[in-house]
């Protein structure tokens, strides 16, 4: 499949694309070894998992980490009804509020930093057709560290005495006020969340779903440990000997994560630290026509419905462009 | 060293903003000029400061400007490449001394409204929420606002309160459990302004140059608190504004757009 693009694009040595991983088809056999059974599935049968009225949460700071390329199959497959408790996914929260997959988000902040306000999003509620409830970031973190830990809530020392406590839209159970047992501090207490599916972003994994990751990892880690069930799309599917050769770059351990997807470029037009940078052009471009429901249609239609799926959008993007995006080695960008 | 009349509004803002920071503190930046001011302070009179993102990274040295907080430029050569909980874990540990934050309104208790204009269930306009900003003005040690002075954007009371200032008054941030001193600077196009000691809101410091107090008040939607005699911000020197303009914001990406 990757092979298509290439030759479809091809402008550069493919060798030079293989510096980013070893591209291996979806539809091989999970691999030589019978002991352990591969997690590796489609972008397509990733999606099929997601049932309309899901409380989903995804990956995803600013122009990094977006699973972007897992966004446009649950838009291709018409999901419909979803919750989002999301901290600053931008990129998915203003994607799937433009086609109309939304009902209702918790939220700290969706920002196209450099760009503008999520205009999508600020539409859908402003039209009253998704609903928001306001957190702050360390408040909606919180929720999902609440979660990671077991516990049924965490004090916290934000949001007090602002109207982020004050309206509730439906979140019922937002907070409640208590004092420290020991010390009588007041604090902000705040329950724990356990979204239905984590859709993650990283780096890379192996077919076992021990994922990795370069750079700063957003709030990754307490979304997938707070998550009944997480999936995630990778750069690259590396061997397991890769993954122990350094431990130390792992955030999710495979016992953890249900799915495994291999998307390279997955976060474009957002970028992925040490792989490639924010594709300044086409953000640029999705930003203009998300102030417009028609013209932002066009970007879907062209973008998304017409791709049947990433690979089809990759070779939309063009491997000129793609190879002009990615890092510089010693910068990471 | 010299002074020179030859500079922009936002060159002197960013030259006031870099004035809050302090050698070796830690200070909480965020997108636009407070990104500017901080790199003026760390390239000038505070080489010790340490520059602390909400999103995780921490102690950068960028090579080049970021356009947020999320941008690889700022990891490229930083000391800690973390997540947003490990930062803002830390910021309710109490170890950042400073943050900055902007607004789409700022009320005479230096409250900040960044959710919606209008109704909070179908607003007239949804604006991108609180992030970091309502965590930061809980319990950074202290807090600096930069925002356009224009009246619309400085009513008596913020239609929404995301970001807590003062809240109604003296003793309202203690009742709330609130650590931070709260905001202590807001730095405008205009003017610079303070927060009265006694009843917690807004006074004029300083006017910057050209600027007259009866403009500062067209722009305000409220009463401003104006001392006894009024002082002019301190313009730029010819080094920082060789810095801003030759090392910083060489394509005038937050200052002197083009």
């Amino acid at each position: 499949m990757w092979n298509a693009v290439c030759t479809a694009a091809a402008t550069q040595p493919f060798r030079e694309l293989k510096q980013l991983g070893e591209f291996k088809s979806v539809t091989e056999s999970p691999g030589d070894n019978n002991s352990v059974s591969s997690k590796l599935i489609s972008m397509s049968d990733a999606v099929v998992q997601i049932e309309d009225g899901h409380n989903l949460t995804f990956s995803g700071f600013a122009h990094s980490l977006a699973p972007i390329a897992l966004v446009h199959e649950i838009i291709r497959q018409g999901k419909k009804e979803l919750e989002l408790t999301s901290m600053g996914e931008c990129w998915a929260a203003d994607l799937l509020s433009g086609a109309g997959c939304l009902k209702r988000v918790r939220l700290s902040n969706y920002m196209f930093e450099g760009f503008g306000r999520c205009m999508n999003f600020s539409r859908a509620v402003q039209d009253g057709v998704v609903q928001a409830e306001d957190y702050s970031h360390f408040g909606i973190t919180s929720r999902f560290m609440a979660g990671a830990l077991g516990l049924s809530y965490l004090p916290t020392k934000v949001m007090a005495g602002t109207d982020i406590l004050n309206r509730i839209t439906f979140d019922h159970d937002k907070y409640k006020i208590s004092e420290c047992p020991f010390t009588g501090e007041s604090y902000v207490l705040v329950r724990a969340v356990h979204p239905d599916i984590a859709f993650i972003h990283a780096s890379r994994a192996d077919e076992q779903g021990n994922v990795q990751l370069f750079g700063s990892s957003s709030i990754i880690d307490e979304q997938a440990r707070s998550a009944k069930k997480v999936i995630v799309t990778v750069e690259e599917i590396v061997d397991s000997e890769e993954i122990a050769r350094l431990p130390e770059l792992t955030v999710i351990p495979g016992f953890l994560v249900h799915a495994v997807v291999e998307a390279p470029f997955g976060a474009h037009p957002a970028g992925m630290y040490r792989y490639y940078n924010y594709d300044h052009k086409h953000v640029q471009e999705y930003w203009e026509k998300s102030r417009d429901p028609a013209t932002f249609q066009e970007y879907l239609q062209e973008f998304v419905f017409s791709s049947k799926d990433h690979w089809d959008y990759l070779k939309k993007i063009g491997l000129r462009r793609l190879m002009a995006l990615r890092a510089d080695p010693l910068l990471g960008y | 060293m010299g002074t020179t009349t030859n500079f922009t509004r936002e060159e002197l803002m960013a030259v006031a903003a870099a004035q809050e920071i302090q050698d070796d503190e830690v200070a909480l930046i965020g997108t636009g000029l407070p990104m500017i001011a901080a790199y003026l302070a760390k390239y000038t009179h505070a080489p010790g400061v340490t520059l602390f993102f909400e999103s995780g990274i921490i102690g950068s040295s960028p090579k080049e400007l970021a356009i947020g907080v999320g941008d690889f430029r700022l990891v490229s050569g930083c000391v800690k490449a973390a997540g947003l909980y490990y930062a803002l874990s830390l910021l309710q540990r109490g170890v950042v001394d400073l943050g900055f934050l902007g607004a789409a309104e700022i009320d005479r208790y230096g409250n900040i409204n960044s959710t919606t204009i209008g109704d909070y269930e179908k607003p007239k306009v949804r604006l991108p929420g609180s992030g970091g900003a309502n965590d930061i003005a809980s319990l950074a040690k202290r807090v600096v606002i930069i925002v356009p002075h224009e009246k619309r954007k400085f009513p008596p009371r913020c239609s929404y309160v995301t970001t807590p200032g003062f809240l109604d008054g003296p003793g309202a941030r203690e009742r709330a459990g609130l650590r931070g001193a709260g905001p202590v600077r807001v730095i405008t196009n205009l003017a610079v302004l303070g927060f009265d000691d006694a009843s917690k809101q807004m006074c004029l410091e300083s006017l910057h140059p050209g600027i007259s107090l009866d403009e500062v008040r067209d722009n305000t939607g409220f009463d401003l608190i104006v001392p006894d005699s009024i002082t002019e911000t301190r313009t730029p020197t010819g080094e920082e504004l060789r810095l801003l303009r030759d090392v910083i914001d060489t394509e005038g990406f937050y200052i002197n757009k083009t």
